[in-house]
């Protein structure tokens, strides 16, 4: 898959030798070095991914379960037709959108607002600021939904007596009872995780906006949030987009908060913990096969789709000038 | 900047601050509750109590914890390690050489990088068992470095980049033999570099969950996270939620040392090979 | 560009090297054959018992242990996973007794030899021989038994005017709980413990789950879930989320035990282990002896007042691996693992009671639980779980549909849980 923003002319940092016939020689040895070096890490990164991608889809073409190999048959595409059809997949669609959308959309003012904290605090304070605002990144995504479930646990939380003179809470409010509830824990949990990833971005982002724009702003009269608007925000649109495509697809894969929160419990099952019920759980690797497919048909469209609709210039996220 | 604005701008800092290690905080003290305590409904545990450590340290749950314990450190640092050498020379390549096929090599890397891991997870479990892989530390270092290769060559292509390469010239125009220009000019400049994306692969494979649980079985490869789903109470049915709290803790001392030590670089790192100016 | 060559080699032979030696360790070291035994999570009494066992061969065999994961559904799925790879390795595992057809059905299991089979149930409980079998065969070794008594607080019962020297009903405990403003405890989460108090209720009822397990197609599995006893069970399910507590629809085993053990509760249905967890809670002085001393206990409600009811059966049984290269020695070692010593050891150690009768009258364990007959004469009345090789997704299907059970319609959702698990049989629907 190449879903990159194709650009003429290639961009190395070493002065490009001038294109002639005298200097095929050279071209020719730099391109097999470059490949001797790049070769390794290209072709495990292809072993490990494509091959299983390849034979996912080739698997999600048979009827077969683990434990009966004996009976494995050709199905076609039906087991994609037993997916598509199904109302569960589309429950776990549904869920996983909503999860992906509320998570990014609160993330981006949240981090947005951290980042201009950070670039405002004091310089004494900034380091504090930086390793504090960088545990959750480092926390381990289990550890964090632990920590979370926990902490809304009829038994062992402390969240409803602390919080009980909210309306609606109160000493036995059960969280993980319903399909809102439960989620809205899970999404804080993943909030809290991966905000400081889209705050980081946002930071470099807000360090490029040029200071004579700001000061030209000022002179001007225009108040704070004019120059937000104004000059701020579109200046650091690439910066903003990245880290949208970037938090969107990583959201939409979300396992592991809702595996250790809710195990699916009602209804709060996502697309990739569909299909790893469907393979590890349920050992039909046929049908799990077709989800997984699915989930990476979803991922690819989410991401052209971003290219495209929202011409996110990816050569940036690549560290190419 | 007026005093008032700047007090708005050190009450926003610690709110930061309590954002970050509230958590943290919880799953700490939780930690150090008695199995009587775990249900007190309070945030602080009414003593201090160090039952939890000692069972997953030297008690009934040693035997599971400690070799998961040295599963994720060994299995995470040979990753980054594989994944730091072998992006090192890619890194190189992209930044220096100029070669048809980079494009495709940095389109391939961030391909790989969006792949939903329980999509690779069901096949990778098949092939693995068929050649003998399930359940072994390199069953699970190879899809480590899916992991990390990907963001390891953004990173460090990103970090070679800002190198003054024509200095290795320079040195060599003044006596210096290649190696020795490499050695004394180019590998101070790129140490940095290969140094930060090594921490943030760490954190990478680290924070794997999905393969611990799909890629193993037994305590001859499970990593600390999926480690987490088997303590157990003092009879299978009861909760293990304290001994879960203190293994947590145990692995999160790592990261948090390592966050500590090396903020800077590591902010440096994130932003770098994501969003260039 | 030579030194650029050579460090790409130099690299490539780290890492080569690295994985090379990972998987060059693990050789097998001189000494008796080791026999690995998975085992589920338990207070270490398994491990003590492997030590013992070992001790006890003089050499003919070394037992190793490694522990599965808490939930019965993923410890069969590591199992299976690895025995579907053929995996040597498995020589004795902890088979939670629902997933036994499973097991035997895709040829996991190493036949039981007679003689080993006569021996091992010789006197053991009904039930357990039961779980132990499948197309009425032994196929594993009954280890430990386990099953769910009625627990009571007696003075809120005696403040209801409940009697309780003869077997309860479930409307009973239902009426008796509303009159008292207390809470029964019953394991409403959405996980194995739903079916086992379903099929715990059907069965009372006189109904089955499972008509026809049917091995060969398997959607043409007979369900009697559309049968008057399921609808009253449905009935009683969601009669019962009326007067539960607030955190029902998560409710476990454990939590049960808590709130019963706090002021909550006055009723659970719950296994013998929160008698040893309550008893350890009076000695680390977090619970005063008082509550303990107002435990009581007396056989599983029943569905019909008079007709006995049939409790969960539950517990462990070792199956030897199929592709065990130490098949003798693994059976061997396995009736170590469950001679009348050890199983009553595991009970007074670990709370998990034994599948052999005679334990249950032995002084030492009586005096350590004084309702082992009650126990034992539970577990001869219990029924298993539907017996299928599709067990975990018939439990799944019933999971899906019965929680929370506070919302189901006690008519229509015996014939819609029929009908998912037949399509997801015929391979039709997710699950």
């Amino acid at each position: 898959m190449t879903t990159t923003t194709e650009r003429p002319g290639t961009g190395g940092a070493a002065p490009a030798p001038p294109e002639g016939t005298g200097t095929s020689d050279k071209a020719r040895s730099e391109q097999r070095l470059g490949w001797m070096l790049a070769g390794p890490a290209f072709a495990i990164m292809l072993l490990v991914t494509a091959y299983p991608i390849a034979q996912a889809v080739y698997y999600s073409l048979f009827d077969y379960r683990l434990t009966d190999p004996a009976n494995r048959s050709f199905a076609g595409l039906n087991n994609y037709l037993v997916v598509l059809t199904d109302e569960i997949w589309w429950i776990s669609f549904g869920v996983t959108v909503f999860i992906t959308v509320v998570t990014v959309a609160v993330e981006l003012v949240l981090g947005f607002a951290l980042a201009l904290v950070m670039m405002n605090a004091l310089k004494a304070i900034r380091p504090i600021l930086r390793a504090a605002i960088l545990i959750p990144y480092a926390v381990i995504t289990v550890v964090s939904a632990f920590a979370w479930q926990y902490a809304f646990s009829l038994d062992s939380g402390f969240v409803n007596s602390w919080f009980s003179w909210l309306p609606g809470v109160t000493a036995d409010t059960d969280w993980f009872g319903g399909t809102w509830s439960s989620l809205f824990v899970v999404c804080l949990a993943e909030i809290w995780k991966t905000t400081p990833f889209i705050s980081l971005l946002l930071l470099a982002g807000l360090a490029q906006v040029p200071d004579v724009l700001q000061e030209a702003a000022r002179v001007d009269g225009a108040t704070w949030w004019q120059r937000m608007w104004k000059v701020t925000i579109p200046n650091m649109k690439a910066a903003i987009m990245v880290a949208l495509l970037f938090r969107t697809l990583d959201a939409f894969r979300v396992f592991d908060t809702v595996f250790v929160m809710t195990g699916g419990a009602n209804n709060t099952e996502t697309v990739s913990f569909l299909a790893y019920r469907q393979t590890i759980d349920r050992l039909e690797i046929g049908l799990g096969s077709a989800v997984s497919v699915l989930l990476f048909l979803s991922v690819v469209v989410i991401c052209v789709g971003f290219i495209k609709g929202f011409k996110v210039d990816l050569s940036q996220a690549r560290g190419e000038k | 900047m007026s005093t008032r604005e700047r007090v708005l701008w050190i009450v926003a800092g610690i709110a930061i601050v309590i954002y970050a290690l509230f958590p943290v905080g919880w799953i700490v003290s939780l930690s150090l509750k008695s199995s009587a305590d775990i249900a007190n409904g309070q945030f602080l545990p009414t003593s201090v109590s160090w039952e939890n450590y000692t069972q997953i340290l030297v008690g009934d749950a040693a035997e599971l914890f400690l070799p998961a314990l040295r599963n994720s450190f060994g299995i995470v640092l040979i990753a980054t390690f594989i994944a730091c050498v072998l992006s090192m020379f890619a890194a190189y390549a992209i930044a220096r050489l100029n070669f048809r096929g980079k494009r495709l090599i940095l389109s391939t890397a961030l391909a790989v990088a969006i792949f939903p891991v329980i999509s690779i997870v069901t096949p990778l479990y098949n092939l693995w068992r068929q050649i003998g892989l399930y359940d072994t530390w390199p069953g699970l270092i190879i899809p480590y470095l899916s992991l990390t290769l990907p963001l390891s060559i953004w990173t460090m292509s990103a970090f070679f980049r800002e190198i003054p390469w024509e200095m290795e010239q320079a040195a060599q125009v003044d006596g210096a033999t290649s190696w020795q220009a490499f050695r004394k000019v180019i590998v101070p400049l790129a140490t940095p570099g290969v140094f930060t994306t090594a921490i943030l692969a760490f954190f990478i494979a680290w924070n794997d969950f999905a393969y611990g649980i799909s890629l193993t079985s037994t305590g001859a490869a499970r990593p600390v996270p999926a480690a987490l789903g088997l303590f157990s109470g003092a009879s299978q049915f009861e909760s293990p939620n304290g001994p879960i709290a203190a293994a947590a803790v145990i692995v999160t001392i790592p990261v948090v040392v390592l966050v500590l030590i090396f903020q800077r670089r590591i902010v440096a790192g994130l932003t770098n090979g994501a969003v260039k100016g | 560009m030579r030194r650029a060559r050579w460090r790409r080699g130099l690299a490539a032979g780290v890492a080569a090297a690295a994985l090379a030696g990972l998987a060059g360790c693990g050789g097998a070291p001189d000494g008796p054959p080791v026999l690995n035994w998975y085992t589920n999570p338990d207070d270490g009494g398994q491990a003590e018992i492997a030590a013992a066992c070992t001790e006890a061969s003089g050499g003919a065999y070394r037992i190793a242990t490694s522990v599965l994961p808490r939930q019965a559904g993923e410890q069969r799925q590591q199992l299976v996973r690895r025995l579907a790879a053929n995996d040597p390795s498995i020589d004795i595992m902890s088979i939670d007794p629902p997933y036994i057809p499973e097991f035997a059905e895709a040829g996991f299991l190493a036949p039981v030899p007679e003689d080993v089979a006569a021996r091992t149930t010789e006197g053991v409980v009904n039930s357990a021989v039961e779980g132990a079998s499948w197309d009425g065969e032994l196929v594993t070794v009954p280890f430990w038994a386990n099953t769910q008594l009625l627990w009571y607080r007696k003075a809120d019962v005696a403040a209801a005017g409940l009697d309780m020297s003869s077997p309860v009903t479930w409307d009973q405990v239902i009426a008796a709980a509303q009159q008292s403003g207390k809470q029964i405890a019953a394991q409403g989460a959405r996980a194995e413990s739903m079916t086992v108090w379903l099929n715990a209720l059907v069965e009372s009822g006189g109904g089955e789950i499972i008509t026809d397990p049917s091995p060969e197609a398997p959607e043409a599995i007979g369900l009697g879930l559309d049968s008057p006893a399921a609808t009253k069970a449905a009935e009683i399910m969601k009669e019962v989320a009326g007067v539960a507590g607030p955190g029902f629809s998560t409710a476990d085993e454990d939590q049960n035990s808590n709130a019963f053990q706090g002021d909550a509760a006055m009723f659970q249905v719950n296994w013998p282990f929160v008698w040893g967890k309550v008893n350890s809670a009076v000695e680390d002085g977090s619970v005063e002896q008082s509550v303990a001393d107002d435990f009581g206990w007396a056989l599983y409600p029943q569905v019909d007042p008079d007709t006995p009811s049939a409790p969960p059966y539950g517990g462990i049984n070792l199956g030897v691996g199929a592709f065990s290269p130490n098949v003798d020695l693994a059976y061997q070692a396995a009736e170590c693992i469950v001679s009348e010593e050890n199983q009553k050891q595991y009970m007074l150690t670990n709370g998990n009671p034994a599948a052999k009768e005679a334990v249950f009258t032995d002084p030492e364990v009586l005096e350590q639980f004084p309702m082992a007959p009650l126990i034992e004469q539970s577990l001869q009345q219990a029924k298993p779980r539907p017996q299928t090789a599709y067990y975990s997704e018939v439990s799944e299907s019933i999971q899906r549909n019965y929680h929370p059970s506070a919302g189901i319609d006690p008519a229509g959702v015996g014939p819609a849980t029929a009908e998912l698990i037949r399509a997801v049989l015929a391979k039709e629907q997710l699950l």
